[in-house]
């Protein structure tokens, strides 16, 4: 009895200790899936927050690590009740919690990354990565030896069976013969099993290791066994300057800054936004020295190409692992397609799920 | 010279375990706020904005109270097992299975009356959480196998056969081949208590902890499992029924948790994923022993880890801590409390060397 | 699966196997003390990440790798200043020290992740790692590798031949003879508790110098639970200790190179095969084993007496 009395008094006193919050710049909140400092997805949403960070009038904040599901609803909750002005969810996983919370919170402008469900105060957000990855295969199918590449892929979702695709239809343009080997790790950072990932594909014979995971590990491993390596979210070739050759990476930051001055200014729109290199969203990171300049070359027109619209990554005739033909001659895949693509190209071994 | 000696007290004195509680608490967050200075953070406004952020509204009380709702079951699940000295540590693993079980109700039968499909759907919750919680049981009576190890590897194979069915079979179409299963039917989902955020999983809890209390106290099974617990050897000496009591309990342990993934799947988020599981079971332990396997004190507890939880998220948002802060405090609480009661069953005295 | 493969599965499995080996050793010497360790998972994290630290601070891997022992020992003495002098329950003061270690390495590493330190590089012994088969799998690893595998012996010889070794065992299957015979529990209590925080820690540190150069949240994955396990699987015998961990190491090896070899099974089920042996393997050892072979007094506080 005694025992209760005493701990309500406890909690009596810490409410009444309490002091409120006040801010009145243009408040801008994010959720994060993983910690920032994985130098990987989060990391790249991270450096876009500290880009608009600089901007006039803008304070921004964040949590990291929030699980999907209600954790992250009460997060959203906690941002919006304390008169954040535009919120930024990076994760599949927050769509259904955000679209709730932009129900209740009409005056707060919400973006979701990488969902489909919008609301009259909700866009989603998302960049075009294959095209990067596709430049990646390219290199990696000029610069194999054995036309084995591995790829340590995390779980299978759409965006990275996505990537998988592109980065195969990239390799193959350069070199019909290339096989990709897919390894499935269900992380998105544990070195250790992100490099034995590596080293089992090594293992099989690749000698290019492309990874969608966030963490240098894979990279790691080709350096130790003298192989190229293909880095992800940002320049990795501080973890291994002999073996990386480019890295598919994100730029976030004149994006966001994009959405604030629209919000600010009344002219935002809540709709999907799926940008690619043409915006600057994306690009593949400066090739290394060991790259030749002809390859170089053809990669770099290849971007430009892709750059002002001439080219598109999923143009038909695509099969897939069965021969049968997904994406017909001369036509291009829709976004839709794109979005919900479950199926593996030909070329690539390893399974979906 | 005088030698300072311990002795083991008769009877525990009972205002001395609430003053050890408080004082452990105390000294965990001193020493939590110790921590935030030296990663050059304010400590004292780093404690203010922990107590705010789980206290200090109307909602974030709500807040509190429905996470406390599946921490509440597994810890009641946890207690029941400890008391026979069964060391369950498998509450996640029977979370998860009980989050299955209930799924697999809500998607074999979306358009059942809620009366009939919830009842159903707590009812697969308490056989997968269940025979989650018998197999250790079960490996423990025929072939000794230490249920600390076996109820641990079985969390790890329980969340991968969650994967397994929401990449699979589960998956729902229209997520764009996003592991999660379809949003359950209307009648699947445990309603909310009138204005309020609170769910009736509540009730259930009040309902689970009632039971429980008069079930130690005034039933004979009751008795023989605190008495089991207490002295192992005595309850074969006395013929007491020790195998039916292993899995009796390890049945219910089981399926508490169970109840607590219906909840969470059912109630909080709407459908299957695997987001669902962030570590209830574990922190089910912490309550449980913190409060000395007691359904009252349980209930508090809960809450308060809960709102440890909750605060510890106002902190990341307002100072940028890292989330695993809170992992911090709740290994540093229970610590405390566990060296602390120690003065609770032992107490001094200075002796004349003999 | 072709035998090519073979031989680099052997060698992958030594290495997962490693940081397994060493907090499977560090258990047995604290169980055969009589006090069950069940925080080896948070020492084994907090060493990687204090070798870590160290490496990045000094550049000296070897200095990294002892304070990751430093580090263990010392969350281990948190574990016996609660046990021993609190009489606090063995099973629980493990677990809350497991939750705790998890959340100070996270907490602290939080900021680390993303960067790399110097660690150990293979080191291939000399003439003898160009035998066949047994040169790539055994004598092509690092410094770390061979000092888990003499660490087996010396084990083994401190535990049955040596003075202080036999007394330790005294104190786990008689703690109130031993005492009354002179030997002082709480002591060789003690040596057993600090020197498996100790190898735990080694363990640690071997995942984030030798395995990885990389730091993440949760690093150890899961593998103190495992030597947990395993210590039931040795039969508390070291030698055992070893075929336990490189089996281990192996499974956990295997599953990921099933995959590149291009197999249909669902990578979730794949996953589980780690822990699915782990539950076979102690099921079946429990059902074998004799009873000598656990310390008789293993998880019993000793009381004092006046």
């Amino acid at each position: 009895m005694r025992r209760r009395i005493v701990m309500v008094l406890c909690c009596l006193v810490m409410i009444l200790s309490a002091a409120p919050a006040m801010a009145k710049d243009f408040q801008v909140g994010f959720i994060y899936v993983s910690p920032i400092g994985d130098a990987g997805w989060s990391y790249a949403h991270d450096q876009g927050r500290l880009f608009i960070d600089k901007m006039d009038g803008v304070s921004t904040s964040y949590v990291e690590a929030v699980p999907e599901g209600p954790d992250s609803e009460r997060v959203m909750l906690n941002m919006a009740r304390k008169n954040y002005d535009l919120i930024f969810a990076t994760s599949f996983g927050y769509m259904d919690p955000m679209l709730k919370v932009a129900q209740k919170f009409p005056k707060t402008t919400f973006m979701h990354c990488s969902g489909f469900k919008t609301a009259a105060n909700m866009g989603n957000y998302f960049g075009r990565i294959y095209q990067a990855r596709y430049l990646s295969g390219m290199v990696a199918g000029a610069m194999t030896k054995s036309n084995t590449l591995g790829y340590v892929a995390a779980f299978p979702i759409p965006e990275v069976i996505r990537g998988i695709n592109a980065f195969t239809l990239g390799a193959q343009a350069v070199n019909p013969e290339v096989q990709v080997r897919v390894v499935w790790t269900k992380t998105w950072y544990d070195p250790a099993t992100e490099k034995e990932a590596a080293k089992s594909l090594l293992d099989v014979g690749a000698d290019v290791i492309a990874q969608h995971q966030d963490s240098p590990g894979p990279q790691e491993a080709a350096q130790e066994k003298g192989v190229y390596s293909i880095g992800y979210n940002s320049d990795m070739s501080a973890f291994a300057p002999k073996s990386h050759l480019c890295a598919p990476i994100w730029n976030w930051g004149p994006f966001y800054k994009e959405i604030v001055d629209a919000v600010r200014n009344g002219t935002f729109e809540a709709k999907p936004y799926w940008y690619g290199m043409e915006h600057g969203i994306v690009d593949l990171s400066p090739m290394s020295a060991m790259v030749p300049a002809d390859v170089q070359k053809t990669v770099l027109a290849q971007k430009e190409a892709i750059k002002s619209g001439q080219m598109k990554v999923f143009t038909g005739p695509v099969k897939d692992q069965a021969g049968t033909v997904r994406i017909p001659a001369g036509k291009t895949a829709e976004d839709g397609e794109l979005l919900g693509m479950n199926y593996f190209v030909q070329g690539v071994i390893g399974t979906t799920e | 010279m005088f030698k300072l000696s311990a002795y083991k007290r008769q009877a525990p004195r009972p205002w001395s375990a609430c003053l050890i509680f408080l004082a452990a608490v105390a000294l965990s967050l001193g020493v939590s706020a110790l921590m935030l200075k030296l990663q050059g953070k304010p400590a004292l406004e780093g404690l203010q904005l922990l107590f705010q952020g789980a206290l200090g509204s109307r909602w974030s009380i709500e807040d509190c109270l429905i996470k406390a709702i599946p921490i509440f079951l597994c810890s009641l699940g946890v207690a029941i097992a400890f008391r026979l000295q069964i060391w369950n540590i498998g509450a996640e693993g029977q979370f998860a299975l009980g989050a299955i079980g209930a799924t697999w109700a809500a998607l074999t039968f979306p358009d059942q009356p809620g009366y009939i499909l919830l009842p159903l759907m707590a009812f697969m919750a308490f056989m997968g959480g269940g025979l989650w919680g018998l197999i250790p049981a079960l490996l423990k009576l025929r072939m000794r196998a230490n249920e600390i190890i076996v109820t641990l590897m079985l969390n790890y194979i329980a969340i991968l056969l969650l994967d397994y069915l929401v990449y699979g079979r589960w998956k729902d179409p229209s997520s764009f081949g996003f592991p999660m299963t379809r949003t359950f039917s209307a009648n699947a989902i445990v309603p909310k208590i009138g204005t309020t955020e609170l769910n009736w999983g509540i009730v259930l809890c009040l309902v689970s902890g009632l039971v429980m209390w008069v079930f130690f106290r005034f039933t004979r099974m009751g008795f023989e499992l605190k008495v089991s617990g207490e002295n192992l050897n005595a309850t074969r000496y006395a013929g007491l029924p020790y195998e039916k009591l292993v899995c009796f309990v390890m049945l219910f342990s089981g399926a508490l948790a169970g109840w607590a993934g219906f909840i969470e799947a059912s109630a909080t988020i709407n459908r299957l994923q695997p987001s669902i599981m962030v570590g209830y079971g574990y922190t089910a332990i912490v309550v449980a022993w913190l409060a000395r396997l007691n359904p009252l004190t349980i209930g508090i507890a809960s809450f308060l880890l809960a709102a440890l939880r909750v605060g510890v998220e106002n902190l990341q948002l307002e100072m940028q801590v890292p989330a695993a802060f809170g992992g911090i405090m709740e290994g540093l609480i229970l610590l405390t409390v566990l060296a602390g009661s120690y003065f609770n069953e032992f107490g001094f005295r200075f002796r004349r060397p003999s | 699966m072709n035998t090519e493969l073979i031989i680099p599965l052997l060698a992958a499995a030594i290495q997962s196997g490693t940081p397994i080996l060493y907090a499977t050793l560090g258990e047995i010497l604290t169980e055969k003390s009589g006090v069950l360790n069940l925080g080896v998972e948070g020492m084994m994290i907090t060493g990687a990440l204090a070798a870590f630290v160290t490496a990045q601070a000094t550049g000296q891997p070897m200095l990294a790798f002892l304070a990751a022992g430093l580090i263990g020992a010392a969350i281990g003495a948190i574990h016996a200043i609660v046990c021993l002098w609190f009489l606090g329950n063995q099973v629980v003061s493990g677990l809350a020290l497991t939750i705790f270690g998890i959340g100070l390495a996270n907490y602290l590493g939080t900021p680390l992740i993303g960067q790399t330190a110097p660690g150990f590089d293979k080191l291939a012994l000399p003439l003898i790692h160009r035998l066949p088969v047994l040169g790539p799998v055994l004598f092509q690893q690092d410094v770390l590798v061979y000092v888990a595998i003499l660490l087996v012996p010396s084990l083994w010889f401190f535990l049955d031949k040596c003075r202080w070794g036999l007394n330790l065992r005294a104190v786990g299957e008689h703690p109130e003879a031993a005492a009354a015979a002179g030997i002082s529990v709480l002591r060789y209590r003690w040596i057993g508790i600090l020197g498996g925080g100790c190898l735990a820690g080694f363990g640690g540190a071997y995942l984030s110098l030798a395995y990885t150069h990389l730091w993440t949240n949760g690093l150890s994955a899961g593998r103190g639970w495992i030597a947990v396990a395993l210590v039931i699987f040795a039969f508390w015998r070291p030698e055992r200790a070893l075929l336990g961990a490189y089996l281990f190491g192996g499974v956990m090896a295997f599953q990921l190179r099933l995959q590149a070899v291009g197999t249909h099974l669902p990578s979730s089920l794949l996953l589980m095969l780690p822990y699915l042996l782990t539950v076979a393997v102690l099921v079946f050892s429990s059902w074998k084993s004799r009873q000598a072979d656990a310390p008789a007094a293993l998880g019993v506080n000793m009381e004092p007496n006046d």
